[in-house]
């Protein structure tokens, strides 16, 4: 049961963390729509959230410096 | 060998398989990042008006939300959940072929207004062909899964297959996050 209720927090962390990506897609397109200036500069900023987002939260990137206690 | 040993060597094998996926990654980083600075270096921040918008910001939203179900994939095996993990895993393999679909669909009004002997049609072909073969490489990947799954070979206790797989589909979905606004947004 403990196990099932850890797998359904996983789960709603991952949905969380596609509607942020989507939102944070759909900002860069307004920012073209609306012709923001220095679009290249916000563009960039927003790429590299994404990345963050991706790499830690779906790619477990921290995981690399965790031991194996910490692990468990 | 005791218990706490074997699971000590299963441990550090693990450590090392995802440090060696992590720096396969990050070389196929170097290798993007060479064509990202490419259309830069070539166009400056130009682009030509008759882009396909709302199918580059459609192909995007369904690459991101088969990261989702690639990631639910992973954390279903881990749990032992058997039957979500091959629903998600046959999802994402949906998705990234309704992906494929799409940047076909692209790649056909692409041919009419920049051909690639044009320099955006060069940019815009490479990146995006280099981008699909990765999909399709990923694609390969979930399917070998997949059939493994469905055989009952990965339990919570073993499934580097899935998680290196799965790993790799989040690095195509990373990549993409940056080819879409350099080919579709960025502008003078």
């Amino acid at each position: 049961m403990e196990r099932s209720g850890e797998q359904e927090r996983k789960l709603r962390l991952g949905l969380r963390v596609l509607i942020a990506l989507v939102v944070l897609t759909v900002v860069e397109y307004l920012l073209l729509v609306w012709r923001v200036p220095n679009l290249l500069v916000y563009l960039v900023v927003i790429n590299l959230v994404d990345a963050w987002l991706i790499a830690e939260y779906f790619m477990h990137f921290s995981q690399l410096w965790r031991t194996e206690e910490e692990h468990r | 060998m005791s218990t706490h040993s074997a699971a000590r060597v299963h441990y550090d094998r693990l450590s090392l398989r995802r440090l060696g996926l992590w720096l396969f990654i990050l070389s196929e980083s170097f290798l993007f990042f060479a064509f990202l600075s490419s259309r830069y270096y070539v166009l400056g921040i130009y682009r030509p008006e008759h882009l396909n918008q709302a199918l580059g910001l459609i192909i995007t939203c369904i690459l991101l939300l088969s990261s989702l179900t690639a990631y639910r994939a992973e954390v279903s095996v881990a749990h032992g959940d058997r039957e979500r993990f091959l629903r998600n895993t046959l999802a994402t393999i949906g998705l990234g072929l309704l992906f494929l679909v799409g940047v076909g669909i692209e790649w056909v009004e692409a041919f009419a207004y920049f051909p690639p002997q044009q320099r955006f049609g060069t940019v815009f072909f490479s990146l995006t062909g280099l981008h699909a073969f990765h999909v399709l490489s990923g694609l390969v990947l979930l399917v070998f899964v997949w059939l493994h799954g469905r055989r009952g070979r990965f339990s919570a206790a073993h499934y580097w297959a899935v998680e290196g797989s799965v790993k790799y589909w989040h690095f195509v979905d990373v990549a993409w996050v940056f080819i879409y606004p350099t080919l579709y947004l960025v502008s003078l």
